[in-house]
């Protein structure tokens, strides 16, 4: 999948037009600045020539200087890494925090009005833009009851944490929607399981019986699934950056496509496609700690 | 469009009348409530209250970001803006559009307009204590006069010799008469720095640049957000205020108008024009439009026979409603287009006969052309900007009457500008700007097709008599002569319509009421060492 992503991104940059050199030199520069500099950046080769170095320079984990900066790739990714990874962890569990209740609720209200509500939210969800959302959420918490900073990375430790939630929330309905309906249809199954209907022949409470035996049974496929659609969580963050203001990979990534920065854009993304790969693997083995059944096999 | 008054509103007028309107706002309600004698005490009171305040720390959200801090080697606006905090030139642009003296203290010009000799301030200092010295000026232009990679080196081509004289003057001979010279030397671009980097490596001296300015680097990650602190040093006593300024990167327009209502942001810029009338009924905030180089240009391939055809071009501009465009896109806040120059450039010529609105005008003309009966055309804007777009579909109806039939091609800001500066295009709208105070730069990168850079704006608009007289303007320096060539300049192009001069946008920015002494010149530079918080 890396591989794929690597050569996809490698073309896709190449086969839109569009010139670094122009960003960096302006529009009085000279055919032959523009020239030199297009050499100095290896740009004047062919593109199948191109590719080999871009490849090579993969293998052997160079991933050069941006043309923009001047500074090496690594570098920038390094300033920025952390305030994406901070909205991704901090979306992630404000999406475990949503899920489970919101599924709970639905799953042992079937059919009725909790259950339809959380439903009709959840396709909303589905429907509602990244961006928008967050407008919602900065116009209400930040605006008109002065909670939340509207946008920034914020100061100190506490100031990152606080300015991390509004985004954070944005970014988590990204996945809540799939999460909410995997998770009610989960604890669905399991609710008419035999071992549920045992337990409740037992004489154990209802909550009791939602939260030892149902949602722990049903929360395998949702860590798989969450597993699943944490690219498109990672994904958000491009927007959700861009209208909280973070600096983070995803903000980087957006300018450095507009300026043709291409080792930058080229880093991002495989940065990005390998994290989902590691986390993908994560959760697969998270799952398995949880289901005695996958250790087996 | 002579006509319209407004047009005719100069920067300095502008800036005039609202600083008077602001005086009496303030001292209104003092007057109206008190005798006379206790309003006189209590204006006294509110003078005193008014004296800059020192210290504290200023917060800009900004749209743009800096990248690096050469000043030779940058056009990129979030550089540019920045770095001109830390270096300083031997002249700049007053927020008036005027050139004033700054490092150096004055200038002689010798009678042949070949000798030029700076006198250097006094007293003034780099931020690491060492005194200005003629060297340091030779170096600095020097280095970007013979940089031939720099954006902005062009404007030093001029230079033939430069050389320290005495304890604190500095000579510079030129090739030829050139009397846009000292609007060239204030460019950003010649700044200046210590001679060798101050001892250290060029990329070591950058990463943190010692200069002459009000504000030295404190912290600062590229793309990212960027902090000054003041230097201590500075040459005008008592001056920085202000103990430091964020500049914080806000690409999103929303996000920053949002800051500044919650007061995150004391200062904001590029405020989109449909958010001006909410913003300046906020409490606490205001918004102030600042005059700027700036023009936005409908562009004609003469490449291609039909707009070759001059008939076609005065067509389509007498087609187009200038002042209607204005009114339904920019909210009040920018000025219809009339000359190829703004009002904000010296030399703007209010009596230019331009092309105003009149359809029967443009049918007149198009029947005068070989194209009576109109054509099918492509217009190139740059995707993603709601102006453009918006410019796009009103000249795509101001041109159906004419059956000139218009579709829109909107390509990504990168792919577009390789597009038009391929002469891959039919007709584009772009923004044309002046980065110094000399009409001069505008006019023969837009006019001189020949040696100006970028044949004609990428029209490849060719009107030898108008090239003469650009020429002949460079070398003129008698004022009222120039001023008389620019207005046969103007006058020549309103009539050949190379491109439709659509309007001249302002600078908007949203400070909070706390922001006093904040001021932006018509190049979009912002001086903060006059800046205090209330």
């Amino acid at each position: 999948m890396v591989i794929g992503v690597a050569a996809a991104t490698f073309l896709l940059l190449h086969a839109v037009p569009g010139d670094p050199a122009h960003e960096v030199l302006g529009e009085h520069a000279t055919p032959a600045a523009v020239a030199a500099l297009l050499h100095r950046w290896g740009l004047d080769r062919s593109l199948g020539s191109q590719f080999v170095r871009y490849v090579g320079d993969l293998v052997t984990l160079r991933l050069g200087s941006s043309f923009v900066y001047g500074v090496s790739v690594i570098s920038l990714i390094g300033d920025r890494i952390g305030e994406t990874a901070a909205l991704v962890g901090i979306g992630t569990l404000f999406a475990v925090l949503i899920t489970v209740p919101l599924a709970t609720v639905a799953a042992s209200r079937r059919d009725r009005v909790p259950d339809h509500a959380v439903r009709g939210v959840s396709v909303l969800g589905l429907g509602m833009p990244a961006f928008w959302f967050g407008i919602v959420l900065i116009e209400i918490f930040a605006l008109r009851l002065r909670l939340l900073p509207v946008g920034g990375a914020g100061s100190g430790f506490l100031g990152h944490i606080e300015s991390l939630i509004l985004p954070g929330l944005t970014a988590s309905f990204a996945i809540v929607p799939l999460l909410v309906r995997s998770l009610r249809v989960g604890m669905l199954e399991v609710l008419g399981a035999d071992f549920v209907a045992a337990a409740r022949a037992n004489g154990l409470g209802e909550v009791r019986v939602l939260i030892w035996h149902v949602a722990r049974n049903a929360v395998i496929p949702t860590l798989t699934l969450l597993g699943l659609n944490i690219a498109f969580l990672v994904g958000s963050t491009v927007i959700v950056e861009n209208v909280f203001a973070l600096n983070g990979l995803g903000s980087l990534l957006l300018s450095s496509i507009s300026s043709r920065d291409f080792p930058v854009v080229q880093a991002i993304t495989l940065v990005l496609a390998i994290s989902v790969v590691l986390i993908n693997l994560a959760t697969d083995l998270l799952a398995a700690r949880l289901d005695p059944r996958i250790r087996l096999r | 469009m002579s006509t319209e008054p407004e047009q005719t509103l100069t920067r300095r007028r502008l800036l005039r009348n609202g600083a008077a309107s602001s005086v009496l706002l303030a001292a209104g309600p003092l007057l109206a409530a008190s005798p006379a004698r206790a309003a006189t005490a209590r204006i006294a009171d509110a003078l005193a209250a008014a004296a800059p305040k020192k210290g504290g720390t200023l917060t800009f959200a900004r749209s743009v970001a800096p990248t690096q801090l050469d000043p030779a080697n940058s056009i990129i606006a979030g550089d540019v803006y920045t770095l001109d905090k830390i270096m300083e030139p031997l002249y700049i642009t007053s927020p008036a559009g005027q050139l004033v003296p700054w490092l150096a203290e004055s200038h002689t010009t010798s009678a042949d307009g070949l000798t030029w000799t700076f006198n250097l301030r006094p007293g003034v200092k780099f931020s690491n204590g060492m005194p200005l010295t003629p060297a340091d000026v030779v170096f600095s232009i020097k280095r970007e006069a013979a940089n031939k990679n720099g954006p902005l080196s062009f404007l030093d081509f001029a230079i033939k010799t430069i050389k320290p004289s005495g304890a604190n003057k500095v000579v510079m001979t030129l090739s030829a008469p050139w009397a846009p010279f000292l609007s060239d030397i204030s460019v950003f671009a010649n700044a200046i720095i210590p001679a060798n980097y101050g001892g250290k490596s060029e990329k070591a001296f950058f990463a943190n640049p010692i200069g002459t300015g009000p504000f030295m680097l404190d912290s600062f990650t590229p793309s990212s957000n960027l902090t000054l602190k003041r230097n201590p040093h500075y040459w005008q006593a008592g001056k920085p205020y202000l103990d430091a300024v964020h500049m914080n990167y806000v690409s999103d327009d929303n996000q920053r108008v949002l800051q500044i209502q919650s007061g995150e942001a004391q200062i904001i810029d590029s405020v989109p024009p449909a958010n001006v009338a909410a913003l300046k009924k906020a409490s606490g905030i205001g918004v102030e439009l600042f005059p700027a180089w700036e023009v936005d240009l409908l562009v004609f391939n003469e490449k291609l026979p039909q707009f070759a055809d001059r008939h076609v071009r005065r067509a389509i501009t007498y087609a187009i409603d200038r002042p209607a465009l204005v009114a339904a896109t920019s909210f009040g806040t920018a000025k219809p287009g009339g000359s190829f120059l703004p009002p904000s450039l010296e030399y703007y010529d209010p009596k230019t006969p331009v092309l105003a609105y009149s359809l029967s005008a443009a049918k007149a003309e198009l029947a005068k052309s070989k194209y009576p009966h109109g054509f099918k055309t492509k217009l190139l804007i740059a995707g993603g900007v709601q102006k453009w777009s918006e410019f796009a579909a009103i000249i795509q109806q101001s041109l159906a009457p004419l059956n000139i039939i218009v579709t829109i091609d909107s390509p990504d800001n990168a792919a577009f500008h390789t597009q038009f500066e391929a002469f891959n295009y039919e007709m584009f709208i772009d923004y044309a700007i002046n980065d110094i105070s000399d009409p001069d730069e505008m006019a023969s990168f837009e006019l001189d097709f020949k040696s100006g850079g970028s044949s004609s704006y990428w029209s490849s608009y060719n009107n030898p008599a108008v090239i003469a007289l650009v020429h002949k303007a460079e070398a003129e320096f008698d004022s009222a002569k120039r001023a008389a060539l620019y207005g046969q300049i103007q006058a020549i192009v309103a009539g050949d319509a190379p491109f439709v001069p659509l309007d001249y946008p302002p600078y908007i920015y949203a400070t909070s009421n706390k922001v006093n002494g904040f001021a932006v010149n018509p190049g979009g530079a912002y001086r903060l060492e006059n800046v205090w918080l209330s």
